[in-house]
């Protein structure tokens, strides 16, 4: 999450509901522009294993449903955590996911 | 009659819309195509989406006296007229998505696979505009999926599927992907249960096969779709009016022989009548596993009856490999009826009753789908957007019926097993 932004906790339901494209506002109701890192990085793998309890092959299946309804498309993709980190700052209504040891006070880390 | 009516219910996708429709596929198809051509020259992050899928498949039926195929609208696959059928799940389908604006959207998806004139052609299997008034509420114009399974939105998609293909028995019965017409969806969330439900109504089309057509008009139905975490509900009705033109010759001879006749004409000809299907359907995916089941009902008054039918799979992921098992099966209200009692009329007149009555049994036959499915299946992600899948259906198909099979050859053994052995790839771009 951007420093800007006023969301401070998200459960792991509305967490995965945002990445999985179930919702566009946040709790408060606020726009969410969720976004990925690169398709075959570590970070993504665990990211979804933990919040969608889902494998890279089965997001891509999921996705596939999605798109082929022409339903919606998948979170905009950025290269690597630092340019992660970039995007979610810049926007208030950015959320990503990033390695600990990357976080400053650009960002804010949601529990 | 009998090969018609084995395909009567057939509320094709693939075959021509309306004119109007038509200019309307061609007219967003340009409009995009151009909008394509000017946005490759802009740097700005583009608003068009290319996304494509695709299965190479091959099947092998035991049963050499009739054709094991995907859907009513194949005119052959596997058993009777090949003994190893690519053309079951073989398709290529691409996708052009435009985001015009944050709340207008358009979308063109073409697939090609074998269709009933026994071709590859491609055919438009939607394209729409959407309007998105509010996040949560949007309304569609032009030619839209039918949500009236859990994954009959995706059906075609192999990869976005556990099984090769989706059960026989249950998503045969309504083989209809799309409607031309309006799509309304509303979406609530109460807590953390997003439920989505949505309307559709449809214009009138037109089903041409070979020396008949069927004309459905007045489609509409509603669909509703809980998601919580792992779990999904479904549930969906729809509705429409269905008359198969020129009529059955064999309902106008029965016609011929007074109150009895003109009544089983009357209670079997597809004439104006109404068709509806009822389903209900339930998936459990918490990642390792998943289970789902669903039931339908299908109820016209006419030769196609009353047919129930239902399936319940599950599987389990170990890495790149997901075994499943699935069991499914369809049942009729009425595969035979006694017709007229040759006793009741002149003697010279046995030879044609007789004719007629077989020939109703024979038409009741080929819609009564009764059978029933075990397999057992795996899919093996091979690569990011690559699955490999084998499947074993071992079918039975019940007495007086021909099962969802086609084709029928004289020598066909009703009540027999018939074991399918199926495999695929699929993929995703």
């Amino acid at each position: 999450m951007s420093s800007k932004s006023a969301i401070t906790t998200l459960s792991k339901t509305q967490l995965a509901d945002i990445f999985l494209g179930r919702v566009s506002r946040f709790p408060n109701g606020a726009r969410v522009v969720p976004i990925d890192q690169a398709e075959d990085s570590a970070a993504r793998a665990e990211f979804y294993a933990k919040v969608a309890d889902k494998s890279a092959a089965q997001m891509k299946a999921y996705w596939s449903k999605i798109i082929f309804t022409g339903r919606g498309q998948p979170p905009t993709e950025v290269a690597n955590g630092a340019e992660m980190k970039r995007r979610i700052a810049e926007n208030p209504d950015a959320i990503g996911y990033i390695d600990e040891n990357l976080v400053d006070d650009t960002v804010r880390v949601v529990q | 009659m009998t090969a018609a009516a084995s395909r009567d219910f057939s509320l094709s996708a693939n075959l021509p819309g309306s004119l109007a429709h038509k200019l309307l596929v061609c007219v967003l198809v340009s409009i995009m195509w151009q909008a394509a051509q000017a946005d490759a020259e802009d740097p700005r992050p583009s608003m068009f989406s290319f996304n494509g899928f695709g299965t190479a498949g091959v099947v092998h039926s035991s049963e050499a006296q009739a054709d094991f195929t995907s859907s009513v609208f194949k005119p052959n696959g596997a058993g009777y007229s090949h003994n190893w059928s690519v053309d079951v799940d073989s398709r290529i389908g691409a996708q052009l998505t435009a985001d015009i604006t944050p709340q207008l959207s358009a979308v063109v998806q073409v697939i090609a696979e074998q269709g009933y004139d026994n071709t590859y052609k491609p055919n438009v299997e939607w394209a729409n505009v959407k309007y998105q008034f509010t996040s949560d509420f949007g309304v569609r114009l032009g030619r839209i999926e039918l949500p009236t399974f859990l994954v009959s939105d995706f059906r075609k998609v192999g990869y976005a599927n556990p099984w090769v293909r989706p059960p026989n028995e249950v998503y045969g019965v309504a083989p209809l992907t799309n409607n031309d017409g309006v799509d309304v969806s509303y979406r609530l969330h109460f807590g953390d249960i997003t439920n989505t439900l949505r309307g559709a109504y449809g214009s009138s089309y037109k089903l041409n096969f070979p020396g008949i057509v069927v004309d459905t008009h007045n489609l509409w139905g509603i669909f509703d779709t809980a998601e919580y975490a792992a779990v999904v509900f479904h549930a969906s009705y729809l509705q429409a009016k269905a008359t198969v033109d020129p009529p059955s010759p064999l309902f106008g001879a029965f016609r011929q022989f007074g109150p009895a006749g003109i009544a089983i004409a009357d209670t079997y000809e597809l004439s104006n009548r109404s068709v509806s299907i009822v389903t209900f359907g339930a998936s459990y995916d918490p990642g390792g596993w998943f289970a789902m089941s669903e039931w339908t009902r299908i109820r016209s008054h006419s030769f196609l009856g009353v047919n129930t039918a239902w399936y319940v799979s599950g599987g389990y992921r170990i890495g790149k490999f997901t075994p499943y098992i699935t069991s499914s099966q369809i049942t009729a209200s009425k595969a035979s009826d006694s017709g007229l009692a040759a006793a009741d009329f002149p003697a010279e007149f046995a030879g044609t009753i007789a004719a007629l009555d077989a020939g109703l049994d024979t038409t009741l036959a080929s819609t009564s789908h009764i059978q029933r499915s075990n397999s057992v299946g795996g899919r093996w992600d091979i690569a990011k957007n690559i699955d490999l899948k084998l499947q074993y259906d071992r079918t039975r198909i019940g007495a007086d019926s021909t099962g969802t099979l086609i084709n029928i050859q004289p020598g066909f053994k009703q009540d027999d097993t018939v074991n399918i052995f199926s495999a695929t790839v699929d993929f995703v771009f």
